[in-house]
């Protein structure tokens, strides 16, 4: 089965699920929902059974990465993010049909709701061919679609004031992000006079380029990347927005948007990284970013006192420390297993579990409290055992604690650092993730010790498929804490 | 030619900043399409005739009568004065002028500019026109691209209907 089909058999259950929408008569809609979900994971099983055609020679291979064993495993994040994002809409679908427009006279009761469930998969689409994307055009179109559905799903909550800033916000700022990246686009199109990333790479190597040209079309195309992955000084626009989307919207902003845009911000920077006249200021100003964003990102998450926004500074905070591996790309002539896109694909597959399962967790108390509030975790140990240790475990492994996959992925990183003899970079890493262990482990210890004041304290009624999801991310927590090869012998 | 260049280049930039400058949501739209004339001239200068033409006709032509349409029809009242803070308004112009004079700096010591790009290449003859070669390069060349702007298009419609219609049906 060639590579390329995951991507359309995604497109094609998209629209099956719109087709569906309009023209069956279903009692619930949230059985379009199920046929995703499905789908979903039937793609996710193929993505082991894909092989590359041998013959790449058409026009086809110029704008998608043939063989490439990274973005397989980005393609794996982007589905199974999907997926659980599905599951949480599933959840979430009683706020979603309140708030969206009401529906006409004689109309479904859950009008507005197939699509909620329909857009995902093609941003799903989106970004697994942003993860094969070897072309500056296919790299723009593609985000360009996922950017484009992220707009629509993060406004989706039409009666929700906080819901449409968020998507005035993110469509603001993510237009002038895209203007940089073309404009940058346009400077290495000029230099290079190639569209396509090896090209570019072997022009760019070439002793006789034009540095400083080189240098102003990174600096553009910098501003947008670190815009889209969440790095400082281009992330203000974070916390509003995460506060402000659906909670499923959320999660898939923080998870498979974030982990899409570090695979260009890879892919991108690698031939400057890789070009011996440009490597040393390019790694200065990676260095400045991540020392910025991870200072910014963990400070600024302390005081928090609503969970999404705490969960936004996180985000940003975990940028901090992708940028950092980037940032501590090895000195030249040292052989070394560990790269630092191998570094960064691990973490983000670690990011991926914890997150998703926190936000799985906040989902379900969000809908028996309709508070997002530190607060209402205030007990929860003695309301939903179950909830308090996914969460538990959550926070554990976002704060990086032993035996939990967040801890080799900082581990990891720091290693690089230190290998790379970046020493300020590595004490801005450890600042940080010290003061990760404290607001994380604050939320820990609110949901187990203080019960006497907690505002509610009936049960929290879990489904069974949310709790199965749960149970498998934190088994998989444990699994990659304890053998991380288990994440790190998927890519090769 | 650098003559008309500059002409041109100073209509889109006057266009384009009457479009942010004016309380007038009318004459922002009209304002817009000064910018819009002034960009497909500096296309036209490039050769690249089909962008030109297509500038005036999508843009200027459909695009902007849609919003002068919309903005009529929903009499969207004038803007109003807002006094901007010293300090936002000082760090934003400081970042432009800034911007612009990286930019200057920037083009006299680059000598990119001084190099030709390749031109459009198309497997048929001579003397075809613009639109025909960019045809066939959007369709053998660049097919993928062209489908994955399909999907967009499909995203950007049923948003569009989910986000704006009154009553959902």
């Amino acid at each position: 089965m060639p590579v390329y089909s995951l991507e359309i058999i995604v497109v094609a259950l998209g629209l099956v699920m719109l087709l569906v929408d309009a023209f069956v008569n279903l009692t619930d809609k949230r059985s379009i929902a199920w046929i995703g979900m499905l789908g979903l994971l039937v793609v996710f099983g193929l993505l082991f059974m894909v092989e590359t055609p041998e013959n790449t020679d058409s026009v086809f291979w110029k704008f998608y990465a043939p063989d490439d064993s990274y973005a397989l495993f980005f393609k794996g994040i982007a589905v199974l993010t999907t997926l659980v994002v599905l599951i949480m809409g599933a959840n979430f679908s009683k706020v979603v049909v309140e708030q969206t427009a009401a529906a006409a006279k004689g109309a479904h009761p859950q009008a507005g709701l197939g699509e909620f469930f329909a857009l995902p998969m093609f941003t799903c689409a989106g970004l697994m061919w942003m993860a094969s994307a070897n072309n500056l055009v296919s790299i723009f179109v593609a985000l360009e679609t996922v950017t484009i559905s992220f707009y629509v799903l993060v406004a989706y909550l039409r009666r929700n004031v906080g819901s449409l800033e968020a998507g005035v916000k993110y469509l603001i700022l993510g237009a002038l992000s895209t203007g940089f990246l073309v404009y940058g686009f346009a400077w290495l199109f000029g230099i290079t006079g190639s569209m396509e990333l090896p090209v570019i790479a072997e022009k760019l190597s070439s002793p006789d380029v034009n540095a400083t040209a080189s240098l102003f079309a990174f600096a553009l195309i910098l501003v947008a990347l670190a815009f889209k992955v969440g790095a400082a000084p281009f992330h203000l626009w974070i916390p509003d927005v995460y506060q402000g989307s659906p909670t499923p919207i959320t999660a898939f902003l923080s998870v498979a948007s974030k982990a899409a845009g570090f695979i260009i911000f890879l892919r991108l920077s690698a031939p400057f990284l890789a070009s011996g006249s440009l490597v040393g200021k390019v790694t200065f100003v990676l260095t400045i970013i991540a020392i910025l964003t991870l200072l910014i990102g963990n400070l600024a998450a302390m005081p928090q006192k609503n969970f999404k926004r705490l969960l936004a500074y996180s985000s940003i905070a975990h940028a901090g420390f992708l940028v950092m591996a980037l940032a501590s790309s090895p000195v030249k002539g040292t052989a070394n297993a560990l790269t630092p896109a191998t570094v960064i694909t691990f973490y983000l597959g670690a990011y991926l579990l914890m997150t998703l399962l926190a936000f799985l967790v906040m989902a379900v108390v969000r809908s028996s409290t309709t508070s997002e509030d530190l607060d209402s975790y205030k007990g929860l140990a003695k309301r939903s055992p179950f909830l308090a240790f996914a969460m538990l475990i959550s926070m554990a492994s976002l704060a990086g604690i032993p035996l939990t996959a967040g801890f080799f992925g900082k581990f990891f990183v720091f290693k690089l650092a230190a290998e790379a003899h970046q020493w300020l970079l590595l004490g801005a890493g450890i600042l940080g993730a010290a003061a990760g262990f404290y607001y994380y482990l604050k939320i820990a210890a609110s949901m187990f010790l203080s019960d006497s004041d907690s505002p509610e304290s009936e049960p929290i009624a879990i489904d069974g498929i949310t709790r199965f999801a749960m149970i498998i991310l934190i088994v998989a927590i444990f699994a990659a804490g304890i053998n991380p090869n288990l994440i790190i012998g998927l890519l090769t | 030619m650098t003559f008309l260049f500059f002409i041109f280049a100073a209509l889109a930039l006057i266009g384009g900043i009457g479009v942010v400058a004016f309380k007038n949501p009318v004459s922002s739209a009209f304002s817009m399409v000064v910018s819009f004339l002034g960009l497909a001239a500096l296309f036209i200068q490039l050769n690249a005739f089909l962008v030109g033409v297509l500038q005036i006709l999508v843009y200027a032509g459909a695009i902007m009568v849609l919003f002068l349409f919309i903005i009529m029809l929903l009499d969207v009242p004038q803007e109003e004065k807002k006094k901007l803070p010293f300090f936002t308004a000082l760090g934003a112009g400081g970042i432009v002028l800034a911007f612009i004079a990286l930019l200057v700096v920037m083009l006299s010591r680059s000598e990119v500019g001084d190099k030709t790009l390749p031109a459009l290449e198309a497997t048929s003859g001579p003397g075809t026109s613009d639109v025909h070669k960019i045809g066939e390069l959007l369709f053998s060349q660049y097919w993928f691209p062209i489908q994955v702007v399909g999907i967009l298009l499909l995203v950007a419609t049923v948003g569009v209907v989910v986000l704006s219609k009154r009553e959902l049906k």
